[in-house]
């Protein structure tokens, strides 16, 4: 068997070709070889007791949040191994801490048994790890093979480029994939892109290949293609991390899985041993206290506020539509909630509600009591609150002050009143409780909770008709997601109608009147919160 | 009322001293590199001291040349401050004073110095503006940055301004590139009689500190900083993003412009297509005013005191190269640049502690 990835699998790492790899590694490496037998040839090696791949308590945090929290997982040799969760369960933290592109704030990681830095690219891909992003990282007027050298090569040229060809040559003939080395990466369609960018990170590694959601942006044909070149590469010794949120994917791919919630890893194992629905539960979690609709609340009634009638979303004349006959009311004194697997249209749906985009096909009524010329107060609580939301460098106050800075109390002749934002917003961050030091602090200074808190004084406290609010609780902890709730709670119990489209299904049902599935930009089906996140879940993966 | 006053300028005050600070350790350096290069460091300083702030009239060529360098840096200040950037004030304030030329002798209203004067100023700040828009549409309708766009327009307006000197502007019975000398009763009138303190400078000052209340106090202000500071919440906020652009390189270009008509019609009085650096300057005042109106005034004028004192000291018997005063410019300017660097690398920094873990996006 030619090409790098069968010798130095057959050697282990810390070979001659390691010119790049610490002293400390190649201690190690010589250690590891004096003192452990490394068994030659493939039964043996297979049967080793080193995992391919071993984390020990890795922790990473960003400013106070904790991305990952003592993550310990093994990964066998030879295996297909799906890293599994829901957005922002940190795998994508997890697979660059890997890849050595972040460094952990603590924490080990072994390659067969032996100790690796972390942090340095070098040494992981030394130790033959190759990293396929979910967003490609090509070159797009570069020639395919222009792109792969790119990746190769330590210094500016690579030094044998012969080697190089024939590991290329071998690695397409191995998974069987032709591969026009001369055309401009740009001209090929994604799934091609996706094999030059695999190609590129056997070249550079061969042992172990990361996969960050690599079925995002496939056809299904192209997603079969691919699962059966991830399979014929294990079967030939390499371990692959399979990155996904899509369980059914999963299940048809992977061996083993690991799922990750809230940074933790809540199961390790064979993915054989679990079903979809439990899968599904350990990925979503049961959090207890959350605050629930009370049967009291005044019931649904009135007139519809908003309601899309046929709509069609779609970028660009030539792709595929977004969003797909989507039609959908609410009416004062309720919570529309919206489940889905992120990406299956949420954004496009949240950015026509807001009236960021228009519809393609169908239309859009904004009914302010039944009156369709009166204009509709629409409260937006952004997915990216620091995109969309706040202005960081700014002051509190003038956070605060975004929608309301030019009506009459604040602003006259033109000019800011700021002694009248000042009393404004006190009030408020009195009324939401809103920890700062002082008000003219910088949003920036202040916690995610609080920020969310900002965004939620400004947008509720002017008694919105209509509230849109996407993933209002991501990134906040338990006590900042309750106060989001109740507050969205009481503002449904002001008359508001409220559309909730909400990744964390356990909040979704506990505080909607109504949840509608998301999937592939269509609405699949409105489910009663009768339904169990199962069931729901079961929907959100497009089964009926 | 006093305690609100002075709590809104204190971050101004601060960044005034720092400035300041940097500036006199630059200074202190300079006067001691050239004891080292041999010349007499105390009659140094009194040379440059009193060249620059000497006598009346030496106190009057220096504000007379702070005045464009002014003009500029609210150019860029007030541009930067909104997120356009715009580092084409060169061209803008070329165009300001070929346009000002024309107007004062080529096609004299009336010939009446209270009807040509305004309208040449006018005409300077308008040509100006428009110049930044040009930039602007670029940006706006096809995806050109405006970095980009106001650089190179930088030499269209250059050689624009050199054609137009060696065409119908051009000065009768010369080959060069010039304009003819505007009549006196067009120039700019002096506030104090035999010095170069034309009314210029006053309407400078009073821009700035129009400036400053509009962009401290006004709601236009307001949404100029949000949109520089965060588009994407400017737009969700139902702001005029494209308008507030458009307008702020309108005003911008327009600052350039008038710098131009006026160091025309109140200081050069002829025009060749070498006026000096101001706009590149300006972007230098711009950023050693930490982008503030009132700080750009005071770093117009040290810019201005050092050029004019470099330059009498050059004139002396000493005759330290004027190039000197460059040099402790660009010192200036790159500490400035080092520090603001440094918070900003802070901040971003504090941003992505911030942002990261929601960077696992949706495909």
């Amino acid at each position: 068997m030619p090409g790098a990835a069968s010798r130095s699998l057959l050697i282990g790492p810390g070979t001659d070709d390691d010119q790049s790899c610490s002293t400390e590694s190649i201690i190690y490496a010589g250690l590891h070889r004096l003192t452990s037998a490394v068994p030659r040839g493939w039964g043996a090696w297979m049967t080793t007791a080193h995992p391919a791949l071993g984390l020990t308590g890795i922790c990473k945090s960003f400013g106070g949040v904790c991305a990952l929290d003592d993550v310990t997982l093994e990964v066998q040799a030879g295996t297909v191994h799906g890293i599994l969760g829901e957005n922002g369960a940190g795998k994508t933290t997890l697979m660059n801490i890997i890849a050595g592109l972040m460094r952990p704030d603590s924490g080990r990681m072994e390659i067969m048994g032996v100790p690796i830095s972390t942090g340095s690219v070098r040494a992981a891909r030394s130790h033959g790890i190759g990293m396929v992003h979910q967003h490609f990282k090509l070159v797009e007027n570069q020639s395919v093979l222009e792109n792969i050298v790119l990746a190769a090569g330590k210094s500016l040229l690579p030094r044998r480029p012969r080697k190089l060809l024939q590991d290329i040559d071998s690695w397409c003939r191995k998974l069987n994939w032709p591969l026009e080395l001369d055309a401009p990466v740009g001209t090929l369609a994604v799934g091609r892109q996706q094999r030059v960018e695999i190609i590129k990170a056997l070249c550079g590694g061969g042992k172990i290949l990361i996969l960050d959601e690599p079925t995002a942006a496939l056809t299904p044909a192209e997603v079969d293609e691919l699962a059966a070149a991830v399979a014929s590469l294990a079967r030939a010794g390499m371990t692959v991390l399979f990155i996904s949120h899509k369980l059914l994917e999963a299940r048809r791919i992977c061996q083993s899985i690991s799922i990750l919630r809230r940074g933790k890893v809540v199961y390790s194992g064979s993915i054989a041993d679990l079903s979809v629905e439990e899968i599904a539960e350990k990925m979503v979690g049961v959090k207890m206290d959350v605050p629930r609709l009370t049967p009291s609340a005044r019931p649904t009634q009135g007139p519809p506020m908003l309601e899309l009638v046929d709509v069609d979303y779609r970028i660009g004349k030539r792709r595929p539509p977004v969003l797909k006959q989507i039609n959908l009311t609410v009416r004062p004194y309720e919570i529309l909630g919206i489940a889905g697997v992120d990406g299956n249209g949420q954004s496009e749906l949240a950015a026509l509600i807001s009236g960021a985009v228009n519809p393609t096909a169908g239309r859009i009524v904004r009914r302010s009591g039944g009156n369709a010329s009166v204009p509709i107060r629409v409260g937006y609580i952004p997915e990216d609150r620091h995109k969309e939301a706040l202005v960081l460098p700014l002051a509190v106050t003038s956070n605060l002050l975004l929608r309301q800075y030019r009506q009459s109390p604040f602003a006259r002749w033109g000019f800011c009143r700021y002694g009248t934002w000042r009393k404004h917003s006190t009030d408020l961050v009195r009324q939401y409780d809103i920890r700062c030091r002082r008000i003219e602090d910088a949003a920036a200074t202040l916690s995610g909770g609080n920020q969310q808190k900002i965004v939620l004084a400004r947008e509720l406290s002017q008694q919105p008709e209509l509230i849109l609010a996407v993933n209002p609780t991501r990134g906040l902890d338990i006590s900042a997601t309750a106060f989001v709730l109740r507050q969205l709670l009481e503002a449904r119990a002001r008359g508001a109608g409220i559309i909730l489209i909400h990744g964390d299904l356990d909040e979704l049902l506990s505080i909607s009147d109504r949840v509608a599935v998301i999937n592939s930009g269509a609405l699949t089906a409105t489910a009663w919160p009768q339904a169990t996140p199962v069931e729901i879940g079961r929907l959100m993966l497009g089964g009926a | 009322m006093f305690k609100r006053f002075f709590g809104n300028i204190w971050s101004a005050a601060i960044a005034v001293a720092l400035a300041a600070l940097v500036c006199g350790v630059v200074l202190a350096l300079a006067i001691g590199a050239a004891a080292l290069l041999g010349y007499p460091p105390i009659r140094l300083a009194d040379l440059w001291l009193r060249g620059a702030a000497g006598s009346w009239y030496a106190l009057s060529s220096s504000c007379a040349d702070a005045c464009p360098l002014l003009l500029t840096g609210l150019a860029a200040g007030v541009a930067f401050r909104a997120g356009v950037l715009n580092i084409g004030a060169q061209g803008q304030f070329l165009l300001g004073a070929l346009t000002a030329v024309a107007l004062t002798t080529r096609m004299m209203i009336f010939h009446q110095p209270a009807l040509v004067i305004p309208t040449a100023l006018l005409g300077g700040a308008v040509a100006g503006g428009l110049w930044g828009l040009v930039a602007q549409y670029l940006e706006r309708y096809r995806s050109v940055p405006v970095v980009l766009s106001t650089i190179l327009l930088n030499f269209v307006a250059l050689y624009l301004a050199q054609a137009a000197l060696q065409g119908p502007l051009q000065a009768l019975g010369t080959a060069a590139a010039q304009s003819p000398e505007i009549a006196g009763k067009y120039w700019l009138p002096l506030f104090v009689p035999y010095t170069d303190f034309h009314i210029g400078i006053i309407l400078a000052l009073v821009l700035a500190v129009l400036l400053w209340v509009v962009q401290q106090r006004s709601i236009f202000g307001f949404e100029a900083r949000v949109v520089g500071l965060n588009p994407g919440t400017a737009r969700a906020m139902k702001m005029p993003v494209t308008a507030r652009q458009f307008q702020i390189m309108f005003i911008s270009g327009a600052c350039a412009g008038l710098g131009g008509a006026i160091q025309l019609l109140g200081q050069v009085h002829f025009m060749t297509a070498h006026m000096g650096n101001y706009g590149y300057a300006g972007i230098a005042v711009a950023l050693l005013g930490r982008l503030n109106p009132l700080g750009i005034i005071i770093s117009s004028l040290f810019f201005g005191f050092l050029d004019t004192g470099a330059y009498r000291v050059e004139e002396s018997s000493l005759a330290l190269p004027h190039n000197m005063a460059n040099v402790i410019k660009a010192l200036i300017i790159l500490v400035m640049l080092v520090l603001a660097g440094l918070s900003l690398r802070k901040s971003r920094r504090a941003d992505r502690r911030v942002t990261a873990p929601a960077q696992e996006s949706a495909p």
